[in-house]
């Protein structure tokens, strides 16, 4: 591996966004007030199937402080979706005009001077259901004879996806043992701290200008045109700070839907803040998968043969549900190399909230299934968990049939180091276990069912008579730390300082394009869209600076920290300002300014990059009651080269604390489609207390798509918390949970049926 | 239902506000006063968003009626700092990366100043922002922060 | 959303039962409002009047008298126990309690009298104040009375407290010689509420070695605070062994009437008292042999 010298580049940079944050002065899209604003609400369904008779809002309207109240009868109707490519995956219409598929469908908006008076005008809308018998779990959903959910959808069969290379029948013959598993992965909620929120502005020039919480403001902006038939350029969405998004502020919601109807109607801006029972309740989330795994090794442990069925739970519409039930699939044999492979995904229609991306996108509840089925086998062969994994472990240049070409793996190197972690923990105490789990994900989708004419990641940059840049991107911080990021990107191409660097996004209006945040391509893509604006201008300046210098021609220049110099003799040069200076003037006044973008082409079906690594987990259980303690968490990681050590060290201990959760103490247990527990009381996320130490230590690698050699270091590490949890339990008692979440009472029984046996 | 007249003191600003007396504390800090730095994320007391400092302690915001505080004061993030400056736990947070989407950060920031006002030396610093709900960093990242000020790293700091 | 009210603030005990008195039909008392406020936005208490007694000073202090025992006032905050040098010395466990439960936010501001006139079975101070013998003085414009905290719970949010009256303060004896005072609540994130909690008290006979007396008190086991009464029984008198606590906690299992919810079935909040109230009895008869305290941290 070429080591590379980097000023910018793997330095802890403060966060961009860091002051206005802890200072409180960073405005969210919850914060937002504008002159004559009105406040909107939302009325849901309380039944998770039925059909729309009458709905009376007469009384609603009636009220005191109420100014507009619209059903879907007031809308286009039409069915939106992100899958636009495919015309009969858009699917759901947000605002119900005659069926209701789950509880918490909207099917009513309402717009008033304030909060309050809304809430109570949802109060007396009237709404006449007639009550359909439902269909709620996947297994039963797709049976003959279920109640059926959409007209289009025989036995409510929504997507279905197959992946299939080498012989798997042969595979099976020639091992020496094979074994099956059914396993069940929950579903769980994003839990962004701002709930989604939209301010609409419609003028009566035309324009609407949503304000709002996202991870894409660019698909917001299109799918709202498209929607309200207005044309993509006359809305504008802004979206300065997101406060969290983890998957579930990429697709139009409801606040944003509801709240633009509302404005139209009334050319007044209009606010809708979901409230947190909403946001459990009604918006989407993880998606529950029925697993059934069959795999074929030789008796040293060699992979040869693997089978994947999943049935997941979709609940009443598509939403990015059939990206999530491929990514699963393909995820299910990450990162390992089986010689052959074949994979049947079912998604089903339930009357349930609808299940989309989350943080990882299929990916975590394939890595749990898989590892917790590896771990089995390497015990039934008396085989090392790590020497297993390291046996079939993928490598650099390995290509996945059909799929996939593997440039930079560290898997090995990760696998050795959590080798020697374990080691060094010496022989635990009674009751208490290590496990682990390897992993890895893309480095953004190489998908296109948005169906976007556009570039995936585009940048425009424009250098001032001051040296100072503005970069424009389209990509969006979250919290991820993007914004930082592109800096850091433009930063070390360009040979300048961070603080020489003035970032725009979060507005479509003066933003380039970027398909936003998710699957993990800011990093990956946006950057290297910005890497080549910034290089393009780096070279008009250069082309000054080499007419001043008059180098012999054999000399290369460069810029480092704003000096423009002979790289053979770093003495030599000018500074880069004053460069910039007359540059400008060169130009006839012109500020200097390039674009880059970046679309992956020929990188196989899923995405130009991956990481990869492993992780262990220390856990102890309590015999009496199966409660878990976690204990460690040490996790060994390849991201590439890192951009920022302080935004990777981040990202990995946040996606513990959510994968975490994930493994033993979040769900969202329902009754007939009503979820139980919509609030922070009930539905658990970890605290501070319930942390466990974490350690992480980098594989470094050069990923030749990247900027800089970087890729993802943001959902892979959801990946394998909820698997090396229970390998953990597993090591320390004998019993494997097959069933997420892994709750003090799952394996209390577990523990007694062993003692029973 | 009659107004009511309330007095408060807000990061040293006295205000006269009359006030439904349903309103929440949370709300006449956001709404009134325009000091939105102070966030809510729930509507049963769970995640901390909302903290200030009321006569110095720590206080969800959400589950406090205006009313109730008549006379108090009050200390939200807009008035842990003057002007341009920074805490050194606010410095500290910048240095550690103890923040992501930063929807939290107000309501961490004034636990654990309340926190660091105490006892932080011997008190276990988890317990401090066991009422803060983060979703983004794992809350470690946070505990460093909090910790390198109460070991005195920040002393001479703060601008 | 909050439905309109009336708000009166009182200053004194009088005044707050004189307000209670007025509004005999229809009035709310907020004291911290860290239970109550919740109800209130949800739409489920709904009062014409409110009436604060946050701001009645006179019920709000900690007295410690080493003949008379411990006095709290019910407008005492959580913070204020845990944080008491007094409640410390003399009850530790009150204060490992407090540390636990909820978060120094909601400790700040909630009081003890809100928590234990909330009537929630899964209060935390309820089962230990009651392992304790509590007693709670309650009074309206006619006068006081006194009731053992275990006869103050009537059912799910539901108390002794009768229309104008209100709970001014909790009395705690002081601790036998030989006797202890342990305190568990089981739950999966720290500081929430028990799942099943258990208290347990035991006051070893003047010989050292039997159990004078014993109390287990469950909470989130049924609908109110509950004392097992067949467990406790199979304690007094006798000589402590972990034979004995096994079947002590099998008893109290059987004894106690927990719900399934979805944070557990019935059958494994039993599983959970079995296995609480083995471990607390033991913790509380080890403290109890070494010390003359309650919590016996401190000989
Ligand atoms: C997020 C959260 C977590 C919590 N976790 C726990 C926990 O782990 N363990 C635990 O035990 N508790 C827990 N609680 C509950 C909390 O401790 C108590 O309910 C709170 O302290 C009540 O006190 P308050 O002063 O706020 O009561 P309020 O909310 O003001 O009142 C509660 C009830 O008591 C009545 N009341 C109040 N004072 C009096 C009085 N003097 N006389 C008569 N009636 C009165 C009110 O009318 C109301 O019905 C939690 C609460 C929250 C919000
Ligand atoms: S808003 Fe969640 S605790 Fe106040
Ligand atoms: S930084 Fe996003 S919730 Fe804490």
């Amino acid at each position: 591996m070429k080591k590379h010298t980097y000023t910018v580049i793997n330095t802890p940079i403060h966060n961009i966004d860091g002051i206005a944050k802890i200072t409180g002065r960073a405005e969210y899209t919850f914060d937002i007030t504008l002159p004559r604003m009105l406040h909107g609400k939302i009325l849901r369904s309380p039944y998770p199937h039925g059909e729309i008779i009458h709905i009376d809002t007469s009384k609603a309207e009636r009220l005191k402080g109420v100014k507009a109240v619209l059903t879907g009868k007031d809308t286009l109707g039409r069915k939106q979706g992100i899958w636009r490519r495919f015309k009969e995956l858009c699917d759901e219409e947000i605002l119900a005009r005659d069926k209701v598929r789950y509880i918490g469908e909207p099917v009513a908006t309402v717009a008033a001077v304030d909060e309050d008076t809304a809430e109570e005008a949802l109060d007396l809308i009237e709404v006449e259901y007639n009550a359909l018998p439902g269909a709620f779990e996947p297994l039963e959903a797709i049976k003959e004879g279920a109640p059926q959910l959409h007209e289009h959808a025989e036995r409510n069969i929504n997507v279905t996806r197959h992946i299939e290379w080498g012989d798997v029948d042969e595979g099976f013959k020639k091992a020496d043992y094979v074994r099956e598993d059914w396993f069940r992965c929950s579903s769980q909620a994003h839990v962004c701290m701002e709930t989604h929120c939209a301010v609409a502005d419609y003028t009566p020039e035309g324009k609407l200008t949503v304000y709002t919480s996202t991870q894409s403001h660019y698909y917001i902006k299109v799918l709202l045109a498209e929607i309200l038939g207005l044309r993509e350029n006359d809305v504008r969405v802004i979206s300065r700070y997101t406060g969290g998004g983890f998957g579930s502020k990429f697709e139009l919601d409801s606040a944003q839907f509801c709240c633009s109807i509302l404005s139209m109607k009334l050319c007044q801006p209009v606010k809708i803040v979901l409230t947190r029972e909403e946001e459990f309740s009604a918006t989407k989330r993880r998606t529950p998968m029925f697993y059934y795994i069959r795999s074929g090794v030789k008796k040293d442990g060699a992979f040869l043969a693997k089978e994947a069925r999943v049935f997941t739970e979709g609940g009443a519409y598509t939403a990015m549900g059939a990206t999530a039930l491929y990514l699963t699939g393909f995820f299910q044999s990450f990162p390992y190399v089986w010689p052959s492979y074949r994979y049947d995904g079912y998604r089903v229609y339930t009357n349930t909230a609808p299940t989309s991306a989350m943080r990882g996108f299929g990916a975590p509840q394939a890595t749990f299934c898989a590892e917790t089925q590896i771990d089995l086998i390497a015990d039934e062969l008396g085989i090392d968990p790590i020497d297993i994994r390291r046996k079939n472990a993928m490598y650099p240049g390995y290509e996945v049939p059909g799929q996939a070409t593997i440039q930079s793996c560290g898997l090995g190197q990760c696998l050795d180091k959590i080798d020697d972690w374990i080691k060094s923990r010496g022989k635990l105490p009674p009751n208490r276990g290590i496990g682990v789990s390897a992993y890895g994900f893309m480095s953004g989708g190489i998908f296109n069912w948005f169906d976007t004419p556009y570039a995936f990641s585009s940048a425009v940059l424009q250098i001032n008579i001051d040296g100072k840049v503005d970069l424009f991107v389209g990509s969006q911080d979250m919290g991820q730390g993007s914004n930082t990021t592109m800096a850091m990107i433009c930063a070390e191409e360009l040979g300048v300082k961070v603080e020489d660097i003035r970032l725009h996004m979060g507005d479509t209006e003066t933003c380039p394009v970027d398909l936003g945040a998710w699957g993990s391509r800011e990093t990956l893509m946006q950057g290297n869209a910005v890497k080549m604006a910034a290089s393009k201008a780096k070279q008009q300046i250069l082309e000054f600076a080499t007419a001043k210098l008059a180098p012999n021609i054999v000399y290369d220049l460069d810029i480092k920290d704003g000096w423009i110099h002979l790289i053979a003799r770093p003495e030599r040069g000018l500074s880069f300002y004053d460069v910039v200076k007359e540059a400008i003037r060169g130009k006839d006044g012109q500020p200097i300014i390039a674009r880059g973008h970046y679309t992956p082409h020929r990188k196989g079906m899923i995405s130009p990059a991956y990481s990869f690594g492993v992780q262990a987990i220390e856990a102890d259980v309590n015999p009496d009651t199966g409660k878990i303690t976690l204990k460690n968490c040490v996790t060994a990681h390849d991201c590439g080269q890192v951009i920022n050590p302080l935004g990777v060290e981040g990202q990995l201990e946040g996606a513990i604390a959510m994968a975490a959760g994930y493994g033993f103490t979040e769900d969202l247990p329902m009754d007939e489609g009503k979820i139980l527990n919509p609030n922070l009381v009930d539905y658990m996320l970890l605290r501070a207390t319930e942390m466990p130490e974490t350690k992480v230590m980098e594989v470094e690698t050069y990923e030749p798509e990247g900027p800089f050699g970087a890729k993802e270091a943001g959902e892979g590490l959801t990946n394998p918390t909820a698997g090396a949890l229970g390998n953990a339990v597993f090591h320390a008692t004998g019993i494997s949970i097959k069933n997420l979440p892994i709750t003090p009472e799952k394996v209390l029984n577990a523990l007694k049926e062993k003692k029973n046996k | 239902m009659k107004k009511k007249l309330v007095h408060l003191t807000v990061n040293e600003e006295y205000h006269e506000l009359y006030i439904s007396p349903r309103k929440l504390l949370v709300e006449i800090l956001r709404d009134e006063l325009d000091l939105t730095g102070t966030k809510r994320g729930c509507s049963t007391g769970s995640c901390g968003a909302c903290t200030i400092l009321l006569d110095g302690a720590a206080v969800k915001s959400c589950s406090v009626l205006a009313v109730q505080v008549d006379g108090a004061k009050v200390t939200t993030v807009e008035g842990l700092a003057d002007g341009a400056g920074l805490t050194p736990l606010q410095l500290s947070f910048l240095d550690h990366g103890a923040f992501q989407c930063g929807f939290c950060t107000s309501g961490m920031l004034m636990s654990a100043t309340a926190f660091l006002n105490e006892d932080p030396v011997s008190e276990d610093i988890k317990k401090g922002i066991q009422g803060n709900i983060c979703r983004c960093t794992g809350y470690n990242s946070i505990l460093r922060a909090i910790r390198a000020v109460a070991e005195g790293k920040y002393e001479d700091e703060g601008r | 959303m909050i439905h309109n009210f009336n708000y009166h603030r009182a200053t004194t005990v009088q005044e707050s039962l004189s307000l209670l008195e007025k509004f005999k039909e229809d009035y709310k008392i907020i004291c911290g409002g860290q239970s109550l406020l919740i109800l209130m936005r949800q739409g489920l208490v709904a009062p014409e009047n409110l009436v604060d007694i946050k701001s009645v000073k006179e019920m709000s202090y900690i007295d410690y008298d080493p003949k008379k025992g411990l006095k709290i006032g019910a407008a005492t905050t959580h913070r204020e126990i845990e944080k008491s040098p007094e409640i410390k010395k003399n009850y530790p466990v009150l204060v490992e309690m407090e540390e636990n439960l909820a978060s120094v936010q909601t400790r700040n501001w909630g009081t003890i009298g809100g928590n234990l006139a909330h009537g929630d079975p899964a209060s935390d101070p309820a089962p230990i104040l009651i392992a304790m013998t509590a007693t709670v003085k309650l009074a309206n414009t006619n006068g006081e009375r006194s009731l053992l905290l275990e006869d103050f719970f009537v059912d799910i949010f539901e108390t002794a407290l009768e229309e104008g009256e209100l709970l001014i303060e909790i009395q705690v004896p002081v601790p036998l010689k030989k006797s202890a005072v342990a305190y568990e609540k089981f739950n999966i994130i720290k500081n929430h509420q028990g799942i099943v909690s258990v208290a347990a008290s035991i006051t070893m006979a003047e010989d050292g070695i039997g159990c004078k007396d014993a109390r287990i008190v469950l909470g989130a086991a049924a609908a109110t605070p509950l004392r097992a009464g067949e467990a406790e029984q199979m304690l007094i008198g006798k000589k402590i062994d972990t034979k004995l606590l096994a079947s002590v906690g099998k008893k109290a299992s059987e004894e106690c009437d927990p719900v399934s919810d979805i944070h557990a079935t019935e059958t494994y909040r039993r599983a959970l008292v079995k296995a609480l109230t083995i471990k607390i009895m033991k913790k509380a008869w080890e403290q109890a042999k070494t010390s003359g305290r309650v919590g016996g941290k401190h000989t």
